[in-house]
């Protein structure tokens, strides 16, 4: 075996991974701000029992969880363009990514809102709160503590996943370093460059979420 | 005291419970329950447990629903709709025996939450309130501390301030003292005694005998989810008219 591992060929390659980079940022932070939108707003349905939404949320978080997600972003891309639905690359990934990770979410934040005392819901609704109310100012301060470590890990986990977007052609990092593997076979280069740029990003991610979990813990530790 | 007519001469009884049976699932726990009480009475009601003396008071503001019967606050009727409910939650303050305080909302957040969010009270004015209620119940020093950081009987006394910051007009207390260390029981009390004083409704679940003879109007004493005495301090600690009560009173009074 004789390979010539080449860092001038990953400088070359850096504008062009950065444009990947860019693009797997931009659909995943979005991915994930949605799946955490679908994952409070699911949860709360579930919580609350409200009639037949509750037992959609529930149907659609057993179908996420039990068909492959690559299969989920064909239906999306492929599957919906039968009905004449063409959302293109992006807007189909950002679907397809943000119902996966509402998915997870909505039993994360479920897990998180079941683990708040009764006994807070009581006294908000004695002191004349609508459910509402308790879900935003009470349920969700207290349960979401609860919730964020999976969160993180729904979260890492889109942002990983959103590689599978090369699949259908959504120039991600991932995307990039295919296309250039396949034009120059600087197969181990390019790999080696787009895994540390996966670390990088999940480590910054991790250390803010690290830093909200802190803020939300505060009250929670004695003086 | 007992004006049982009060309706038709203009003003509402307090809390008026008429005909009230409830189950859980096919368990009866609450049997034709009757029970008036005027504005500024003290009512306590006290019983072994399992009697329903909880459940009662749960029912009075909607933590439990009911199945047959009458329950009214202030003339508001309790339907099984959303507003009703709501209408007479805003006129009852209810205190719990485990405070349940909003963990993650200092003392003052804690007593402002549900004026700016229920009522849309200014924040500068439900702060004043509750700065006033807090000294009244005499802990405002607290008021940037977390419950966590706080004994049980400060707690408790936060949550009793708390409620009055929605300023009701009946205050329900369930158990008030039952989770606290002796030493703080009388902290709570003496509030309790405090509020008595300015004239406040109250309803109190309770095994302080001290304090129903100190305070209460009337006594109610429930057996196994029904009213089986209601009688005068007095008259239910010297003289209990029920087979029941007097076997209560020998186990509770005796030491």
């Amino acid at each position: 075996m004789n390979y010539n591992f080449s860092f001038p060929y990953i400088w070359g390659a850096t504008p062009d991974l950065l444009d990947g980079l860019w693009m797997t940022l931009l659909i995943s932070l979005l991915s994930i701000a949605i799946s955490v939108v679908i994952g409070v707003v699911g949860a709360g349905l579930r919580v609350f029992q409200v009639p037949i939404l509750s037992q959609l949320v529930a149907a659609y978080v057993n179908f996420i969880r039990s068909t492959p997600l690559l299969v989920q972003i064909f239906f999306i891309f492929f599957g919906l363009a039968e009905f004449g639905i063409r959302l293109g690359g992006f807007w189909s990934g950002i679907l397809a990514l943000s119902l996966w990770g509402g998915a997870y979410n909505t039993e994360n934040v479920r897990g998180g809102l079941s683990a708040v005392d009764k006994g807070q819901r009581e006294a908000a609704y004695s002191l004349g709160l609508r459910p509402l109310h308790y879900l935003r100012h009470v349920a969700l301060p207290i349960g979401l503590r609860v919730s964020i470590p999976a969160m993180l890990n729904t979260a890492v986990s889109v942002l990983k996943n959103s590689s599978y977007l090369q699949a259908i052609g959504v120039a991600e990092l991932t995307f990039v370093a295919m296309n250039r593997v396949a034009t120059d076979f600087r197969t181990l280069e390019m790999f080696l460059a787009i895994g540390a740029m996966y670390l990088a990003i999940v480590l910054v991610l991790s250390a803010a979420v690290r830093r909200l979990e802190a803020v939300l813990q505060k009250p929670f530790r004695t003086a | 005291m007992s004006e049982t007519q009060s309706t038709q001469t203009g003003h509402a009884s307090a809390i008026r419970v008429e005909g009230l049976n409830k189950w859980f699932g096919s368990f009866q726990v609450l049997f034709d329950i009757n029970l008036t009480v005027e504005n500024g009475e003290r009512v306590v009601i006290c019983g072994p447990s399992g009697s329903g003396k909880s459940t009662l008071i749960r029912c009075i503001n909607a933590l439990e629903d009911h199945q047959q019967g009458v329950i009214e606050v202030e003339g508001k009727a309790l339907g099984h709709d959303s507003t009703s409910v709501y209408d007479v939650r805003t006129e009852v303050g209810m205190v719990f025996q485990h405070f349940n305080l909003f963990p993650h909302l200092t003392i003052l957040e804690n007593c402002i939450l549900a004026p700016t969010v229920v009522r849309k009270t200014p924040r500068k004015e439900a702060e004043a309130t509750a700065m006033h209620f807090l000294e009244k119940v005499k802990i405002p020093e607290q008021a940037n501390k977390y419950p966590i950081q706080l004994s049980g009987g400060q707690q408790q006394r936060v949550a009793i301030a708390r409620s009055l910051c929605m300023r009701p007009r009946v205050m329900l207390f369930d158990e008030p003292t039952s989770a606290l260390d002796p030493e703080m029981i009388k902290e709570v009390l003496d509030t309790m005694v405090a509020l008595a004083g300015e004239g406040m409704t109250m309803v109190c679940v309770t095994h302080e005998m001290g304090f129903a003879r100190k305070v209460a109007n009337r006594v109610v004493f429930m057996d196994a989810g029904a009213i089986v005495e209601v009688n005068s301090p007095d008259a239910f600690f010297t003289n209990p008219q029920n087979e029941r009560t007097q076997a209560f009173l020998n186990q509770v009074l005796q030491h």
